[in-house]
């Protein structure tokens, strides 16, 4: 069996930070004796990635998910665990592994801002050992998938957030990674211009098998994006699988949306648990087990006109797992 | 490999286009190096107006000194300083947190952080200090052979290793103290390799030479035209600016460590 | 006038100063230099003899004092106003019952004690270990009070008259390095006054830069007496005079000028 493309076991990264306490003896003792505190942002994380896959990092802030992203990019040393991308360790930076991967970042540009973004282009190109025939075609493909039209001619600081977006993607596609890592790339950007860079990317990866890894706080990027997904919270890998499962897996419950020809009153079944009321309609949470029987009882108490069962939305599912660490 | 020198030319392009993109900045720049020039020049005038030498240094001497601060200086505004502050300085990408892109390129990130950006503009600050030289060497009077060329070339080139490898350091330090406005800092010790080492007492003298060493970078090469210098300092400046570089760049690369474990 | 304002704002401004004090002193360093420089160099100059009638130890001393009176001098008015006017900022200024003068001093003096935080502490070590030579007389100490605080009456309004220029033009560098170089040369920091030569020396006497360094100091040395003391008053007087004048008449318009266009 041929071996994964990306290869992560046990993988950690601890943070010493320094204490610092407020007041004045506090500061002083710290001049003699410092005392750190650990952070443990990855706690012993493992996966295996496919080549040519897309998959989405989810986690709330401080997770581990970007933490994770640049030990893989090599811009981080691990505390400990081993991680081999297409037979390279990431973290010894060689020559070799650099030219294989890519990194695009939400809020930070890696295009010189008073020129062109084809200026910017032509030195990555240089710096990545681009043939000039193989720049040009690239560059073809990515203005045509793109839509770059003129942006390529003017001024980075004259282009709005999208369009300088657009440029920063194809700025890192232009010597064609094997391994795209995209940090929150759609960040700031208005609904439609998410939709184009997601359609993109997919079809990107279609036509190259570049694998894709993604980590976005925007569920539709997940969602339509990545059939896979690893959920990280406090450093720890709770999840990796579709992300259908997820929601199957972490929260067990469904949702009934009933609506009703009157108020419901005090008359229901205690395992149900009220989401939301309102004249008419109703919508109840209950534990998946259960949902038949619930189902079953709600239909002899109530005058129900319409009623379904839903599996609870993702961002509902995510935001429980933020809240309490599991479900 | 060639591909060094590829990188380096368009290097120089794009920092040409970067540059432009601006039009106001030539004629301030213009009017800094003449001001920077006649300044140096008119100090030196003043002082020798007044007396003929001071500490063994006569005029043309001490010329000498001003024009190979000049001319260095010219070299470090050429790319040393552009470059490594457009990583460690006021508005570098180590301070706005882009720094990681650089990372990235699979290309050494030391070889990036030093020739990285260009400022053409101080070929004329160059041109200006080859002037001043040139005037020096002929009120010299000295007779110059080619073994004197050579070695002032070469005391020329080590000084000039000697100040980048005081920039490399200073910039590497800025890995352990994000703050600290190292380049100002330097600016100002490094006006003071105007004038002849000699000329400083005693304390100051061995800090400018040993700790640093600014009188290796201007008073030296100087000698070197005035036929004052000894084949003994000769060398051991070689052997100063080669293990400075080494130990610079030692710092430099701890720092891009520390970078990569500390960072979040 | 508010009284109490602009003391509240003093106060204020000097507390939020000091606690960036490192990035000041450091600042000061960099102020220190030029003038250090010029100390070394023309003491050894004047090794075992004199120049211009003056002894190494005359040298010392005259540096040494230059050195702070340039600090308590030295004019922040660029930052504090010019950029103030460019950013547009200076809207927020017009909007309080007090005159931005105000402000413009309070980070004047907040600015200035601390530097002279810095400066004091390493002018007097510098002093120990440089031995300089002084010969005080009554006369002396009590002209070069009036000296000094004339000096820094005549930098700060002549910096606040240029920093006004910000109204009209956008970018002052130029103005700012010429500026420079000038009171390098004029004021008495590549040597004392009475060495340079011809040209510079009736420059240096004729325009306002020796009266904002140069003069107390001489004043003090002593190198300034009789007639020169006198008409090194007279000339400060007017340029002073010169320089308030220019800042009403800049103030009034700019204003004008600045509310019209929206600021």
């Amino acid at each position: 069996m041929p071996q994964s493309q990306i290869i992560v076991q046990d993988l950690s990264k601890t943070y010493r930070v320094p204490e610092r306490e407020p007041g004045l003896r506090a500061s002083l003792k710290s001049l003699y004796r410092k005392t750190y505190r650990e952070v443990l942002a990855v706690k012993a994380i493992s996966f295996r990635i496919e080549a040519g896959e897309r998959v989405g990092f989810i986690g709330p802030n401080g997770a581990g998910k970007t933490t994770t992203l640049k030990m893989l990019a090599g811009l981080l040393h691990p505390s400990g665990g081993e991680a081999r991308v297409d037979g390279f360790t990431p973290w010894q930076r060689k020559p070799d592994y650099l030219r294989q991967i890519a990194m695009v970042l939400g809020n930070k540009s890696q295009l010189m801002w008073d020129i062109p973004a084809h200026d910017t282009f032509r030195v990555l190109a240089e710096i990545y050992h681009v043939p000039a025939s193989q720049f040009d075609a690239t560059l073809g493909e990515l203005v045509d998938l793109l839509d770059l039209g003129d942006l390529l001619s003017r001024p980075v600081r004259n282009l709005s957030l999208g369009e300088r977006m657009k440029c920063e993607l194809a700025a890192s596609l232009i010597h064609h990674p094997a391994v795209l890592f995209l940090d929150e790339p759609t960040l700031g950007l208005d609904v439609s211009m998410q939709r184009r860079l997601r359609q993109f990317i997919a079809e990107y990866n279609h036509r190259h098998n570049a694998t894709v890894i993604l980590t976005s706080h925007y569920m539709a990027d997940v969602v339509e994006l990545c059939p896979r997904v690893i959920l990280i919270h406090h450093g720890e890998l709770l999840y990796d699988g579709p992300l259908a499962g997820l929601s199957e897996k972490l929260a067990p419950f469904k949702l009934i949306r009933l609506a009703l020809s009157e108020p419901a009153g005090d008359n229901l079944p205690e395992e149900a648990h009220v989401v939301s009321q309102e004249n008419g309609s109703l919508t109840l949470r209950v534990n998946r087990r259960e949902t038949a029987a619930i189902t079953a009882q709600l239909l002899r108490t109530l005058p129900v006109v319409d009623l379904s069962v839903e599996d609870p939305p993702i961002e509902t599912v995510i935001d429980q797992i933020y809240q309490e660490g599991t479900v | 490999m060639l591909q060094p020198l590829r990188l380096i030319r368009i290097f120089i392009e794009t920092s040409v286009k970067n540059e432009t993109a601006y039009n106001a900045n030539f004629w301030v720049s213009l009017l800094n190096s003449l001001l920077n020039f006649g300044t140096g020049i008119l100090g030196v005038i003043v002082l020798f107006g007044q007396i003929e030498t001071v500490g063994g240094w006569s005029f043309a001497s001490t010329l000498t000194v001003l024009g190979v601060y000049l001319t260095v200086g010219a070299v470090r505004d050429l790319f040393i300083s552009p470059s490594l502050d457009s990583l460690t300085g006021m508005d570098g990408e180590v301070w706005i947190g882009t720094f990681d892109f650089t990372l990235l390129r699979p290309v050494d990130t030391q070889f990036l952080a030093s020739v990285r950006r260009w400022r053409l503009f101080a070929l004329f600050d160059l041109l200006l200090g080859l002037g001043v030289l040139i005037v020096a060497v002929l009120r010299l009077g000295t007779a110059l052979t080619a073994a004197h060329l050579i070695t002032f070339l070469a005391a020329l080139a080590m000084g000039t290793i000697t100040l980048y490898a005081i920039l490399l350091a200073f910039s590497g330090l800025v890995f352990w103290s994000p703050g600290f406005l190292f380049s100002w800092v330097f600016n100002g010790i490094f006006q003071m390799a105007r004038y002849p080492v000699r000329l400083y007492p005693g304390a100051l003298r061995l800090l400018l030479t040993w700790v640093v060493p600014v009188g290796v970078i201007t008073t030296i090469p100087a000698q070197a035209l005035t036929g004052e210098l000894s084949p003994a300092a000769l060398i051991g400046s070689l052997g100063f600016s080669i293990a400075l570089f080494t130990g610079a760049s030692i710092l430099f690369r701890g720092g891009l460590r520390r970078y990569a474990s500390a960072s979040s | 006038m508010n009284h109490r304002g602009g003391w509240a704002l003093i106060q204020q401004t000097w507390l939020s100063w000091m606690q960036h004090r490192s990035f000041f002193f450091l600042l000061a360093f960099g102020w220190m230099v030029p003038p250090l420089i010029y100390l070394f160099v023309w003491s050894t100059a004047a090794r075992g003899g004199t120049i211009g009638g003056m002894t190494r130890g005359a040298f010392v001393t005259y540096y040494l004092v230059l050195i702070v009176v340039n600090q308590l001098t030295y004019a922040q008015t660029n930052w504090t106003v010019g950029d103030l006017i460019r950013d547009g900022r200076l809207n927020q200024l017009l909007l309080y019952p007090m005159s931005p003068l105000y402000n413009t001093l309070a980070t004047e003096i907040a600015g200035k004690v601390v530097y002279m935080i810095f400066v004091i502490p390493i002018t007097a070590v510098l002093a120990l270990g440089l031995r300089p030579e002084l010969h005080l007389s009554v006369t002396q100490v009590i002209a070069f009070i009036p000296a000094l605080g004339l000096a820094w009456l005549l930098r700060f309004f002549w910096g606040y008259w240029l920093a006004l220029l910000a109204f009209w033009i956008t970018r002052a560098d130029s103005l700012l390095s010429l500026q420079d170089a000038l009171i390098f040369l004029l004021a008495g920091q590549v040597a004392p006054v009475a060495l340079l030569p011809g040209v510079l020396k009736t420059a240096a006497i004729a325009l306002p830069f020796r009266y904002m360094i140069g003069f107390p100091v001489e004043v003090l040395t002593g190198q300034a007496a009789g007639i020169d003391l006198a008409a090194g008053f007279a000339f400060q007087i007017g340029w002073t005079a010169a320089a308030i004048i220019l800042y009403l008449a800049l103030w009034r318009r700019g204003v004008r000028h600045f509310t019209a266009i929206g600021g």
